[in-house]
């Protein structure tokens, strides 16, 4: 790759689909020193002051980037609302943002439920907006660290064939992962799941654009064939709400459901990731076997947001 | 019929020509013409299912005393792509061929209820960029993709 030249200082991360290679690796970079020598980032950040606006529930999203800003020695601001009650209250986004951009921070993480709120925000204010999901848009720095998973486990991206399972449809974690592997050489994607809850055609039009091949498993014998072709299975929550029939959800959830059943068709190096938190779609018992990815994919929201505040705020 | 008997000539306004036929409603709602009743000048002559030597039969929609502005006849143009427009002043008439539009603004409501530009507290600029290659607008703040046949059942009136 040699030498490029990436500065992230000031950029908004809003959408994974605004990624390129070479901005992606260097948050690898960044992570790798992050998890190497954390003590070289302590303090880093000291004099900045980071707002962290949750107009939505979030535990370890939240957590991860409040204690990656703590430890880098950021002030944190938390606006944390996720009833959408005394803080938003009858007010709107706009003026929301503007208020905290008038407390002088110098960034602002915000999770949001509508679509497109990340994008409207950094419109909206000077300082750089990290979009920490945006409804069932994008969850863009998920993406950023099941990549850097990914990258850790195999060395490489480059390559790889990837199965996504469960609910594309409504999940934000799905598109940002598709958009950012999508910039990796020769990699397969397989989404597999009913056709109410297949990937979005926005997702399919970039895919096709973007010359990546994948294709849709859609019939549930079919799955553990494709499953057995895997290097990676990427699963998510399968949703009882989401479908217009209940009794298709009971007649489905089993085929959707990992347990050591379905992994008895899988190579030994399969992958398997979770954004969590799971419910039943994931079976503890792959809790203690090597395809088991989640814990450690987990553990990589630290590093992956330290990496970003550094790149974004740092320097 | 003649073509020539119903399309009596105007000496000021605009023609909007070769509509697929009996599409004329959609492109009325597209371009909001109801906001011309505002103008006591102006009169909307609609011709539904005419000949049309080239295509058949097609619409045709004059607008006596209005000149539509260019990104409207670029919004026509993009989802009916036979349309021409063509603005008269003093008998003399102007072919237009509008050039498709980059972007998308206004016009159009994003068809994602839990899009931000839906909001009702917030009054945020709805706005499209046009994928002329792929025949889709895609909304610039949530990504949704609506296909340009789509496009008049989304017409914000
Ligand atoms: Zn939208």
């Amino acid at each position: 790759m040699g030498e490029v030249l990436v500065s992230l200082k000031g950029a908004d991360v809003v959408s994974s689909k605004d990624f390129t290679r070479p901005m992606v690796e260097r948050v690898f970079e960044v992570a790798d020193e992050a998890l190497r020598s954390p003590e070289r980032f302590s303090g880093s950040l000291s004099g900045k002051r980071v707002a962290l606006l949750f107009v939505e529930p979030s535990t370890r999203t939240y957590s991860s980037f409040h204690v990656a800003a703590r430890k880098m020695g950021a002030d944190v601001l938390p606006l944390v609302d996720p009833e959408m009650t005394s803080l938003t209250k009858g007010e709107s986004l706009y003026d929301t943002l503007k208020m905290i951009e008038g407390y002088g921070v110098d960034c602002i993480v915000m999770r949001h439920p509508a679509r497109g709120a990340a994008r409207y925000a950094a419109d909206v204010v000077r300082v750089p907006v990290i979009n920490a999901g945006s409804g069932s848009q994008e969850h863009p720095t998920q993406s950023l660290l099941d990549a850097y998973t990914i990258r850790r486990k195999r060395g490489s991206i480059d390559g790889l064939r990837i199965g996504f399972l469960g609910d594309l449809r409504f999940s934000r974690t799905v598109p940002s992962l598709v958009y950012t592997l999508s910039l990796f050489k020769d990699v397969t994607m397989h989404f597999i799941a009913p056709p109410a809850l297949q990937v979005r055609p926005e997702v399919e039009l970039h895919l096709r654009k973007r010359g990546v091949s994948y294709d849709k498993v859609e019939k549930q014998s079919e799955i553990p064939r494709v499953v057995g072709e895997l290097d990676v299975l990427y699963v998510t929550r399968l949703q009882k709400e989401r479908f217009p029939d209940p009794s298709e959800y009971e007649r489905l959830k089993g085929s959707y459901r990992v347990d050591m059943e379905l992994l008895s068709n899988a190579r030994p190096t399969l992958g398997v990731m979770h954004p969590l938190p799971r419910v039943d779609e994931l079976d503890p018992e792959v809790d203690g076997t090597p395809h088991a990815w989640y814990f450690e994919q987990a553990s990589y929201g630290l590093p992956v947001r330290m990496a970003l505040y550094h790149l974004i705020l740092g320097g | 019929m003649e073509e020539g008997l119903l399309v009596r000539k105007i000496d000021w306004g605009t023609v909007i020509d070769h509509i697929p036929a009996w599409r004329a409603d959609r492109v009325l709602r597209l371009i909001d013409a109801e906001q011309l009743a505002k103008d006591p000048e102006v009169s909307v002559i609609v011709l539904k299912n005419v000949p049309s030597r080239k295509y058949g039969r097609k619409d045709v929609i004059k607008l006596y005393h209005h000149h539509m502005s260019r990104t409207d006849a670029a919004l026509v143009k993009l989802i009916y792509p036979t349309v021409t427009v063509n603005y008269i002043r003093d008998w003399k008439v102007e072919k237009y061929q509008p050039e498709l539009p980059d972007v998308i603004e206004g016009r159009v409501r994003c068809p994602e209820v839990t899009c931000i530009s839906n909001s009702k507290r917030d009054p945020v600029v709805r706005r499209f960029r046009v994928l002329k290659e792929d025949g889709y607008i895609q909304c610039y703040y949530c990504d949704a993709i609506v296909e340009f046949s789509s496009i008049p059942d989304l017409a914000v009136a």
